[in-house]
């Protein structure tokens, strides 16, 4: 089975033990689903277990590069899948594609101006790998701590923020502006725009607001516009959207 | 003093911008300020009629840009303050004739001889809105009461953050008091909480417009109205003096007014 997740860098295919082919096709409709999520995205490729030839290998950079994602590291625990991807030029370890990944472009536009936006990114240690000395465990380890951006402005009507992982705000999101998150979003602040979380397909993705005053909010395949009175209503409780029985249903939220 | 370029813009059209942009112009020319009032609208000129110049156009400011004219032949001066100059645009043309670089040389050559360059762009957010946002040094964006006017001034208040001109001014056009208390139209605080950005004037509807926009004659020349006395508050705040707002007319309530915030 093929997952996806969000990184700070970019995104992280992982393939997993079923057959190579079959995992290849269902890649192959993730991408065409959320066409443009992917695309202008970069990718790490974690092969795991699989032992794959060069022409499997040049066969999904093809299938990626068809989507617009470009291919930048390889993770293979398989001695000749990893060989073969150095062979075709590709980096095999996350610290040796350093500098190389970046958050997402597309992330931002029309948002922070270029020079902004470096800055953003640089605030963070962009090498997972030496806040743990580049060791490989390190770096798992911070793979598995989910990936956020914290954006600290108002969003105005026509503005669009997107990130791989999850999604911060501090301020609100005007109507007319519009959240996309790999993972969650959080609005601290009133959020009377749309907002779609879980974006890649994540199903147990949340969308949580000060003030939830939402246009139309999607969690991976579902929809629920919200009506006009569940809109102008006075309500300074911050409430939470979530998947329960294939809905989206909204709740007052409660610290677990 | 140094010269400001003050771009007058909306995102929707017919909220009131050169109605705005006419009156402002006038009022700080009649605060004696040296002002110039470009019509951004190219190919949908106005500006010229609401201020009574239409029949004095002879050179406008796509004839400056393409060299058939000199800056000063392209400018109308009008006799009614010390200072006052429009600048038409053609008729005749579209949006493409004059780019943001060439709006931007335009502006720098009025910068030595006024105070103050208005210019009046063109509803929307295509081509003509940027090449009016390019030279400019601070942005009135005006809006009226109502939601989608609020929707579109929000829109263009991110696109001038974007481009670095922020913040932006408002300008909340036509207000009825009245009509704000019985809760059919939004209040200032309804529109100050979306758009969260600082208020330079609340102009409340008035009947002399109507008239003083047929006639060619802006209300601040020589009334005494309610939108009249608004304007030249606004072209106060312009030029830096602290104005306290005025309770609109019969507006709020007593503790409101007590404030004086309307």
């Amino acid at each position: 089975m093929v997952t996806i997740k969000g990184l700070r860098g970019g995104l992280q295919i992982n393939f997993g033990d079923g057959l190579w082919l079959s995992q290849l096709r269902e890649l192959e409709t993730k991408l065409q689903s959320n066409a443009r999520f992917f695309r202008g995205g970069q990718v790490a490729l974690n092969l795991h277990r699989l032992s794959l030839s060069p022409d499997d290998l040049r066969k999904v950079q093809a299938l990626l590069d068809r989507h617009g994602v470009s291919l930048r590291v390889v993770l293979a625990e398989d001695i000749h899948t990893a060989a073969n991807a150095i062979a075709l030029g590709l980096p095999t370890s996350l610290s040796e594609s350093n500098g190389v990944i970046s958050t997402q472009d597309k992330s931002l536009s029309e948002i922070a101006s270029e020079d902004q936006r470096r800055k953003r990114v640089a605030d963070y240690p962009t090498d997972a790998a030496s806040d743990f000395g580049g060791r490989t465990d390190g770096v798992i380890a911070q793979m598995d701590a989910s990936d956020g951006l914290l954006v600290r402005r108002r969003l105005r009507s026509g503005q669009v923020l997107q990130h791989s992982g999850h999604l911060v705000v501090l301020g609100d999101v005007n109507p007319g502006a519009q959240l996309i998150a790999g993972g969650d979003i959080i609005v601290w602040g009133k959020l009377s725009g749309s907002a779609h979380a879980g974006a890649l397909g994540d199903t147990t993705a949340t969308i949580c607001a000060l003030e939830f005053a939402p246009s139309l909010v999607r969690i991976a395949d579902a929809a629920r516009a919200c009506r006009p009175s569940e809109r102008t209503k006075k309500n300074t409780k911050p409430e939470m959207a979530l998947i329960k029985d294939r809905e989206i249903v909204i709740v007052a939220w409660q610290a677990k | 003093m140094k010269s400001a370029v003050i771009t007058v813009t909306s995102g929707k059209g017919g909220v009131g911008k050169t109605t705005c942009a006419a009156n402002i112009g006038s009022a700080l020319a009649l605060l004696g300020k040296r002002v110039v009032l470009i019509d951004g609208d190219i190919g949908l000129r106005n500006l010229d009629i609401v201020m009574g110049l239409e029949n004095r156009i002879v050179y406008d400011a796509v004839d400056f840009v393409e060299g058939r004219c000199r800056l000063r032949q392209a400018l109308i001066r009008d006799k009614r303050a010390p200072e006052l100059y429009l600048m038409p645009t053609a008729q005749t043309r579209d949006k493409s004739a004059i780019n943001a670089q060439q709006m931007k040389h335009l502006c720098d050559e009025l910068r030595s001889d006024f105070d103050y360059i208005l210019i009046d762009s063109p509803a929307g957010i295509e081509h003509g809105f940027h090449t009016c946002l390019a030279p400019a040094d601070r942005c009135l964006v005006v809006t009226n009461p109502e939601v989608s006017s609020v929707r579109d001034a929000d829109r263009v208040i991110g696109l001038i953050e974007a481009a670095e001109k922020g913040p932006a001014h408002l300008i909340i056009n036509r207000i009825v008091p009245a009509r704000v208390r019985r809760q059919e139209m939004l209040s200032t605080e309804d529109i100050a909480e979306v758009l969260s950005t600082e208020i330079i004037g609340i102009v409340p509807e008035d009947e002399n417009i109507l008239v003083s926009t047929n006639r060619g004659h802006p209300v601040v020349m020589n009334g005494k109205s309610p939108a009249a006395q608004a304007f030249h508050e606004i072209a106060r705040r312009i030029t830096g003096e602290i104005v306290p707002f005025q309770p609109l007319r019969s507006s709020g309530s007593i503790l409101q007014r007590l404030f004086g915030r309307a």
